[in-house]
């Protein structure tokens, strides 16, 4: 009787379970699902009209309309070289960073940790025009360089945030071990932190390039020709001051998302056990 | 050796994104316009077309490359940082409002006082220059004008029995009639940044409550409560559509390119937009004045709709201030300034020969322009931004019921303060 009873609540759980894990997955899922049907439609009156159901003719056409008016592959290219370079940027230097803000005492530790990663609660909006000023005073405006910098720069404070708490969860010992097998200083970093930290920087990396590939407005403030602009500014080529062509530009930003939805699948496990990394503790 | 070969290469790539540039012939000055006339924007092609012919006949002395900037709001951040930096475009355009006009207080804007002479000057239309003027100078240059009448769909009208409105009264008749034939009467929005559609409504009550001075009137004066009331009205007993609250310029004008509302208000940029999303609706569209909601009848909404700027570089570099005052004039001429109202529809605060405009509706624009009792700005144009964006807030405030027409005036006249 009592087992029937506890199987009976075990399958009620079940059901309440799988209910409510099929209602966050509709929620997550729904915007895509729409996005990606709208990217179909004919023109944005059949948007208006048929906001959800399925489009009547299927525009594959909007695909090649929003690759030749955006110019969509030179910037795929840009996008790509950018946020690749600032995530190197980042992690090359936020990883030597997070090794002396986490390995090395020394008088005002803290207080560097604290400024630095306070650069998180700053709005990004401040920054735009010390950043254009230092920018066109550098001679790099107009250059995918001066995005590559920015960006990686805007992601200092996160992944020194990231990198230094995982780099202090590595066990004491093992550096001292590496010092008795003769390790230079900078080899305890290179040879026996940094790939101990695997994980952080694969987080890091992760947040750092998906940042880069979807920021907007500094790559507007910051470049003005083909040459140097982005997938982001890409796709608002599909609206103008009084009107946008919605379906194409809901078949760029399908196009868009793919590297994202790429780099996030690939780095998921990282992202998840560095995030927990630190939580429990033996 | 594999990781300083990929260091090499690395530096190599860097230094080649740090350092690569355009190719400029010796002695071409070459002028940059950030330009929102791109992309899908109705007038890109015409303008493209111009800058091509403009550069191809100064070929190696003046180039005039365009900086595609697409995002309207985008523009309107960069042009904003550009100038708190104090690094001026060459020259670019602007939306003339309350809130622009702090440009006039940059040192590095010409003021185009200095370079027009009288010849130039009485290209304009009458008023647009003292429009564009601000504390005696011109540092924007009139362009681009718009007229914003309503929109009736005839056939809409012809459906429910019902004839074009020409005072409060006999727009309640229709709406009445509209709606009896299953028709959505009005157009609405409170959504975007300044509820676009319902804040031209409200302006033309304004004007035809208040008259040709209306604005000047202190936001205490009751024809903002009355035109506030009218407003209200046509947000209640389905008058409009049910997405109108929190929709943007998309809800509006959809429902209108849908063959769902018959009245709706915008300016003469739309006019390709209707004609190629619903060629229907266009073959069914009139324009004419909005229906008179107080004693002043036949008004306009009429404003300043993008004015030019150029950098004032007279004395740091006068080869490039020549070739920006040769290309203003360039686009300024009252044919290429025809070619682009021919293409995009768009009007002009220069003087052509409308002659060789064939689009009815675009006719019908400048018919009623001409035929206007008096033209007003729109409450954007006069008010600063505060008042602007409260103004979407507070009319959805309104139209849910929570605040009064007077309660929503003061919402404005607190912004005001």
């Amino acid at each position: 009787m009592v087992s029937n009873k506890n199987a009976a609540v075990t399958t009620l759980q079940n059901i309440l379970k799988w209910i409510f894990l099929g209602f966050f997955l509709f929620i997550s899922l729904y915007p895509l699902l729409w996005l990606f049907l709208a990217s179909f439609k004919g023109t944005n009156l059949d948007l208006q009209t048929n906001p959800f159901g399925l489009p009547e003719i299927w525009h594959f056409e909007n695909y090649a309309d929003a690759m030749a008016t955006a110019k969509l592959g030179s910037l795929f290219f840009h996008s790509i070289l950018v946020a690749g370079f600032a995530v190197v940027v980042n992690l090359a230097v936020t990883s030597m960073g997070a090794f002396i803000l986490s390995r090395v005492e020394f008088r005002g530790r803290e207080v560097i940790y604290t400024m630095v990663t306070a650069g998180v609660l700053i709005p990004i909006i401040s920054f735009m025009v010390p950043y254009f000023t230092v920018i066109r005073v550098l001679g790099l405006y107009d250059r995918l360089l001066a995005l590559i910098i920015v960006y990686s720069a805007i992601n200092i404070p996160v992944s020194i945030f990231l990198l230094t708490n995982f780099m202090g969860g590595i066990p004491q010992e093992l550096e001292e071990a590496a010092i008795i097998d003769g390790c230079r200083f900078h080899q305890r970093f290179t040879k026996v932190i940094l790939p101990l930290t695997q994980s952080g920087l694969a987080t890091a990396g992760t947040l750092c390039f998906i940042y880069a590939w979807n920021e907007f407005i500094m790559a507007l403030l910051l470049t003005s020709s083909e040459s140097s602009r982005t997938i982001q500014l890409g796709i608002r080529f599909f609206t103008s001051q009084f009107q946008t062509d919605y379906t194409s530009m809901y078949a760029a930003i399908v196009l868009s998302i793919i590297p994202s939805v790429i780099i996030y699948t690939l780095f998921n496990e990282k992202i998840v056990s560095s995030m927990t990394a630190g939580a429990v503790k033996g | 050796m594999k990781k300083g070969l990929i260091f090499v290469l690395f530096v190599v790539l860097i230094s080649s994104f740090a350092f690569a540039g355009g190719q400029q012939e010796q002695g071409e000055v070459t002028i940059k316009w950030p330009s929102i006339w791109v992309g899908k924007d109705s007038k890109a092609p015409a303008v493209a077309a111009l800058v091509q012919q403009f550069n191809e006949e100064n070929a190696g002395s003046i180039k005039v490359e365009v900086e595609e900037q697409p995002n309207y709001d985008g523009y309107r951040e960069k042009i904003r940082t550009s100038i708190a930096a104090k690094i001026i475009p060459d020259f670019f355009t602007i939306n003339p409002s309350p809130t622009s006009l702090a440009y006039y207080d940059s040192d590095g804007i010409l003021d185009f006082n200095e370079v027009m002479d009288a010849d130039w000057k009485a290209m304009y239309n009458e008023g647009t220059i003292a429009q564009a003027t601000h504390k005696g100078m011109l540092k924007s240059l009139p362009y681009e004008v718009a007229i914003t009448p309503v929109w009736y769909n005839k056939a809409l009208f012809d459906k429910a029995g019902a004839s074009i409105p020409s005072n409060w009264s006999e727009m309640q008749d229709v709406m009445a009639k509209l709606k009896a034939a299953g028709i959505i009467p009005t157009s609405q929005m409170t959504g975007g940044s300044n509820a676009w559609t319902s804040m031209l409504w409200y302006s033309h009550f304004v004007a035809s409550l208040g008259g040709p001075s209306a604005w000047d009137k202190p936001l205490s004066d009751p024809i903002y409560v009355k035109a506030a009331e009218m407003l209200l009205e046509l947000y209640s007993d389905g008058n409009t559509s049910i997405d109108a609250i929190g929709g943007d310029a998309g809800v509006s004008g959809g429902h209108f390119l849908a063959g769902e509302t018959a009245m709706f208000i915008n300016g003469p940029w739309y006019i390709g937009r209707v004609k190629n999303d619903a060629p229907e609706v266009y073959a069914n569209t009139m324009v004419d004045s909005a229906p008179a909601a107080g004693s002043n009848a036949g008004a306009q909404i009429g404003f300043l709709q993008t004015n030019l700027i150029a950098a004032d570089l007279r004395e740091s570099d006068p080869a490039k201030h020549e070739a920006i005052v040769a290309f203003t004039k360039w686009m300024s001429a009252p044919d290429n300034v025809a070619r682009i109202s021919k293409e995009a529809g768009s009007m002009f605060a220069i003087k052509f020969d409308s002659a060789m405009i064939d689009d009815p509706l675009q006719k019908s624009f400048i018919e009623a322009a001409n035929s206007a009792a008096f033209t007003n700005k729109h409450l954007a144009g006069v008010f600063k931004a505060e008042v602007v964006s409260e103004f979407g807030q507070a009319l959805g405030k309104m139209a849910l019921g929570d605040a009064t027409p007077a309660e929503f005036v003061e919402m404005l006249d607190k912004a005001n303060k």
